[in-house]
């Protein structure tokens, strides 16, 4: 017998069935009986039962399979035969989870000796916990279930009750955007002020020289600057010089220029563009990309050119951020009034000078939120900069030679041989933390300019 | 005003050459726009085309043909104990997999068993547990070669081994057939054997459990914006949070997922439960934007006619604007799961870059991603990989295409104008 | 050539049985008129009767929407509009256009007024902008209310001045026609009195057609009336005999408020 959450939600779903029906059911009668008519129509009074039955028994399930294990581990290791375990640590966790796969079923024999007396005290405790567990839940959803039964009545307001709940649920769904929000902001703050017990907050800021696994902990320095320039380099710069130009005059020959068929058909591909994972992308890079321009970069004698460039990673980002930036300055285009265009055709300007000295000067507060968006997209981007970046924190201007940036490092930090307190770990979230800062800060400026835009002309 | 006010002369000769010069620019600029769309087009087709010409050959392998006289063999397995449920440790136990090493150097001349792959034996051990009359007499399998072997023979090669197939290929031996295991088996470290199965049902059930989370949240957040929340600082700050969070760099996810869901909560890492945890955190803002958009399409006549004839407002959502708003909310959701699975970065922060050598069996057992398995795979050093990773990313890109297709397909057929 | 005298020997423009299309839609047909070059013409009729389309097709603004397609033929100075060797450029600064809606370009004042003179060529240095510019907003009567701010934004002007600005910087490329469609209508009382002023007094310096649902507007600045109906020309005359004595019963029962 173990505690099955998903088989214990089901089952409690199969009584919240009934309940329904018992509900309808019930309310028909007691209207039959008192021979009036119902203020609620007997599906809500359905509704009604089987809320009271499912609501609080899930609630105390979801509770119950969070809590138990933790309660479960406290009563095996009070047993005598948790007293010779290896104190704290990779070993004695090994032990621990080796009993309970064990004691669940999920493995035959243990894989480590010393987990054998244990599974015994584990399957107790299990088996006694499971037992608590679903008797409770059980009892919670039967006087849930009978308190909504017997408040059925002719005159009871059972769909003011449901909506109400509906309510309630569609209030708490947008509430997980807030929590979200909370929850990065909490975790990354938390952990970065951490970091920066450890480390001073000028030092990640304007420190010039990253060096976070040296290995003596004493050699390790944090200094940011490498790395931003190397996520500005990438992101800002080169994305954008093979962005911005080719998306706008797509976007620009797109709603001006091209016939009907043309936009049916370019449209879609563009999409397929911008839907191709990233990791592909960076595969792109790294194989094709990257050989091709170093091999570019030797040829006109090019010192330290590297296969894993700046420029591959940034060319081929530029092409990812194409379809993005062409929509958003297609969107642009579009919400400048007709009568600009007529007004400057009218006077006898040629579509190019019309586009170009009216339509794009009218349009470039959308386009410049448009592109502070893609900016910001390139910036947080990480696997085409993981692939085929590199991660030497080389702080240059060449667009040939490797360099690195916040995300590659974030990704670095966390991979591979990790203890959680580290300072290097704890350095990812402070770089994850700069990351995010700079990133909302470039989203709101997007979005007021783009908001005022919009204004502008409606 | 000194200027006299005699008409223009449109027909003159500067005039009409500066016309010219004017039309000239319109064609260059045109030109250039044109050039951009084409561009534009080219990268796709190029990108479509090194991965398709590298990753088709990913798709098939190089086998050769292996007599084994298993009566000649000393190789002693009880059939009985071949339905036993460790069948797989009887055979291995028996030797088998000298067996079949021996065999190939008989056939194939010396160092023979330096051809065909290190897990070739598996292959036979199957066909064994399959048919155990096999036992009883010769048989010839064609076992999968070694990596290297099957480089040569798609590539060619210098030196020994070019030469050795060369010869295998003159005799006949050489056959290339669809990669099996490819499609059936988790990753492995030798390419022989390596395949996309465990990590594609990771993939799954990771989106499953995002879309199970992201869909109603998504959709209840996005009715109650648009159809009940009052104006005020708290739907304020729910709008902004969703509209940044739809914009929040990836791996910032990954971040929040490690520091909450594996480090605070301990929910099993690098499992497709917390992997969809964090996919639909990173999802449900999108679906939020898309199912507002929807829902903002549908007329207010129709709120109006609903509520004119007694409907409560519960009902009048319920009943007439979420089935008006579904197909818009639908093609947005598809369009965000397809995101959600070719997502790679934050996955990376919570443990599913591990090497997973079988296939998940649950939502809580380690598990890896197809687009991780494409990273994975592409840090091999084994050239045999290169191949497979482009064939992983084909099998990606048609489930995203289709995906994409389906939605657009929805997006057609149900687009409704008011 | 008197103002009196109905049929006018040099017409400024001249359509012969014009049909426009949009798509299977026929929104114009068989129009034939005649423009004078020193009259007020004017399009009258109730809406959606074509009389903007009409307008739009005599500098082939038409050919900015794909499905319309114009047969017959409009001549300006004899020479067809639609022909070949025309050019649409050329015949868009010649024939200029005021909108419905003032639609001045977001940038400065002068630089919407300077906009058609700059890439039509017609000011070599910036002295010769700078008097072409004066001499346009002089002459749309903006100059004293816009001279100590040239270089503001032409969207921060009033309604009225915007569509002022709209009229001079037709006029700074010095065109032989103005086509005005329903320039008052976004306006209010006095800012409409103000253009009704101005066009008559550029009334001799160019061509002037204007279309206007209002019917004292029409009677009040214009010397020629035209009254379209369901895409067709049902009437053509003086604006007094129009007014005052129509011959068609349908021109009749619009003037006096029965439709419309």
């Amino acid at each position: 017998m173990t505690f099955n959450a998903a088989a214990l939600l089901l089952l409690i779903a199969g009584l919240a069935l009934i309940g329904w029906i018992a509900g309808r059911q019930r309310s028909n009668l007691v209207a039959g009986r008192a021979g009036t008519k119902l203020h609620s129509r007997p599906q809500y009074h359905g509704w009604y039962v089987a809320l009271w039955l499912f609501a609080p028994a899930a609630l105390f399930l979801a509770v119950w399979s969070s809590v138990s294990p933790g309660l479960i581990t406290n009563e095996v290791l009070a047993n005598e035969a948790a007293q010779s375990l290896p104190s704290f640590g990779f070993e004695r966790g090994a032990i621990l989870s080796d009993a309970r796969s064990v004691a669940l079923g999920k493995q035959d024999a243990v894989r480590l000796p010393a987990a054998a007396p244990l599974v015994q005290p584990y399957a107790d405790a299990a088996y006694k916990y499971a037992w608590i567990g679903i008797a409770a839940m059980l009892a919670l959803a039967l006087a849930g279930g009978l308190y909504a039964f017997t408040r059925i009545k002719p005159d009871f307001r059972a769909r003011t009750r449901v909506e109400r709940t509906v309510m309630a649920f569609l209030l708490l769904a947008s509430l997980v955007a807030i929590l979200t929000t909370f929850g990065i902001v909490l975790s990354l703050l938390f952990e970065s002020i951490r970091f920066f017990q450890l480390v001073s907050p000028m030092e990640l800021l304007f420190g010039t020289n990253w060096a976070p696994q040296s290995g003596a902990p004493v050699d390790d320095t944090f200094g940011g600057i490498p790395l931003f320039w190397g996520t500005v380099l990438i992101g800002a710069i080169i994305a954008m010089i093979v962005a911005i130009p080719i998306g706008m005059m797509t976007a620009v020959y797109l709603t001006q220029y091209a016939a009907p068929v043309v936009r049916r058909w370019v449209k879609p591909i563009l999409e397929i563009l911008a839907g191709v994972p990233t990791v592909v992308y960076g595969y792109f890079a790294a194989l094709t990309v990257a050989p091709a321009l170093r091999e570019f970069a030797v040829m006109l004698g090019i010192p330290n050119a590297s296969t894993e460039s700046a420029l591959a990673a940034g060319i081929v980002m530029g092409v990812m951020i194409i379809p993005f930036v062409s929509s958003m300055a297609d969107d642009s285009i579009n919400a400048v009034p007709q009568a600009m265009r007529d007004g400057s055709l009218a006077l006898g300007a040629t579509p190019n000078e019309t586009i170009r000295q009216v339509l794009i000067p009218a349009a470039l507060p959308g386009v410049m939120g448009g592109i502070l968006l893609a900016v910001s997209r390139a910036i947080g981007e990480t696997m085409i900069v993981v692939m085929a970046a590199g991660l030497s924190a080389n702080l240059t201007a060449n667009p040939f030679a490797s360099v690195t940036t916040v995300t590659a490092q974030i990704v670095k930090l966390l991979t591979g041989d990790q203890e959680f307190d580290s300072a290097k770990t704890l350095a990812a979230f402070a770089l994850g933390l700069v990351l995010f800062v700079v990133t909302l800060l470039l989203n709101i400026a997007a979005l007021r300019i783009v908001k005022k835009y919009r204004e502008a002309y409606e | 005003m000194n200027k006299p006010t005699n008409p223009t002369d449109w027909k003159g000769a500067a005039m009409q050459k500066r016309i010219a010069g004017r039309y000239a620019a319109e064609r260059r600029f045109k030109f250039i726009g044109l050039g951009a769309v084409l561009l534009s087009g080219a990268f796709l087709a190029f990108l479509l085309f090194v991965m398709v010409g590298n990753g088709a050959r990913g798709f098939t392998y190089t086998n050769v043909a292996v007599p084994i006289d298993f009566k000649a063999m000393p190789l002693t397995i009880e059939k009985a104990r071949l339905s036993d449920a460790d069948a797989d440790q009887v055979i291995a136990s028996a030797g088998l997999a000298d067996i079949v090493d021996f065999a190939a150097d008989e056939a194939l001349g010396d160092g023979g068993s330096a051809l065909i792959s290190e897990n070739a034996w598996k292959e036979v051990r199957s066909a064994i547990k399959d048919d155990p009359a096999l036992l009883d007499g010769k048989t010839v399998f064609e076992l999968p070669t070694a990596s290297a072997v099957d480089m040569a023979a798609k590539d060619g090669a210098a030196g020994a081994l070019g030469a050795q197939v060369d010869a295998l290929e003159k005799d006949g031996k050489l056959s290339t057939g669809i990669h099996w295991p490819f499609f059936k088996s988790a990753d492995a470290t030798d390419p022989a054997v390596a395949g996309i199965w465990g990590a594609l049902k990771g993939s799954l059930l990771t989106i499953f459990i995002a879309f199970l989370i992201a869909f109603p949240t998504g959709v209840l957040a996005a009715l109650y914006l648009e159809e009940y929340a009052a104006k005020n600082r708290w739907t304020d700050l729910i709008e902004v949070s969703i509209n940044n969070l739809a914009a929040v760099p990836s791996i910032i996810f990954g971040l929040l997922a490690l520091a909450v869901f594996i480090n605070w909560f301990g929910i099993c890492q690098a499992s497709p439960l917390v992997g969809g945890l964090t996919l639909a955190l990173m999802t449900m803002p999108v679906i939020v934007i898309a199912s507002r958009n929807a829902i903002k399409s549908v007329p207010p006549s129709i709120r109006d006619a609903a509520l004119g004839v007694g409907a409560s407002p519960v009902q009048v959502v319920f009943h007439h604007v979420l089935p008006l708003a579904l197909p818009g909310i639908l093609t947005g959701t598809i369009i965000g799961m397809a995101r959600a699975l070719g997502e790679t970065a934050p996955l990376l922060l919570i443990g599913m870059r591990a090497f997973i050598g079988d296939v998940p069996s649950g939502i809580c057992s380690p598990s890896t991603v197809l687009p991780m398995q494409i990273f994975l795979w592409s840090d091999e050093v084994d050239r045999g990989f290169v191949e497979k990773t482009s064939a992983a990313i084909i099998v990606l890109l048609v489930v995203l295409l289709s995906m994409n297709a389906f939605a657009i397909y929805l997006r057609n057929k149900f687009e409704q104008r008011w | 050539m008197t103002q009196d005298d109905l049929t006018i020997a040099d017409p400024k423009m001249r359509a012969e049985g014009v049909n426009v299309f949009y798509g299977d839609k026929q929104a114009i047909n068989d129009v034939s008129i005649d423009v004078g070059t020193d009259l007020v013409t004017a399009f009258i009729g109730p809406s959606g009767c074509g009389k903007s389309t009409f307008l739009r097709s005599l500098n082939r603004m038409n050919d900015t929407v794909a499905s319309a397609k114009v047969t017959g033929r409009i001549e300006l100075d004899g020479e067809d509009i639609y022909a070949p060797s025309m050019d649409v450029v050329q015949l868009r600064a010649r024939v200029g256009m005021v909108f419905q809606k003032p639609n001045p370009f977001p940038k400065s004042i002068y630089d919407n007024v300077g906009y058609g003179p700059r890439i039509h060529g017609l000011a070599p240095s910036k002295a010769d902008l700078d008097v072409i510019v004066e001499r346009a907003l002089v002459r749309a009567g903006l100059w004293d209310e816009v001279k100590d701010r040239l270089l503001e934004s032409g969207t921060a002007l009033s309604g009225g001045q915007q569509q002022r600005l709209c009229i001079a910087r037709a006029i700074a490329v010095d065109p032989e026609v103005i086509l005005m469609d329903e320039p008052c209508s976004a306006l209010d009382p006095i800012a409409t009195a103000k253009i009704e002023e101005l066009i008559h007094e550029l009334r001799g310096k160019f061509a002037i057609v204007i279309v206007t649902h209002n019917m004292q507007q029409a009677a009040r600045v214009s010397q020629r009336t035209a009254f379209f109906h369901l895409g067709t020309l049902v009437e053509y005359g003086k604006t007094t005999d129009i007014f005052t004595n129509p011959k068609q019963e349908r021109t009749k029962d619009y003037i006096t408020g029965r439709y419309g």
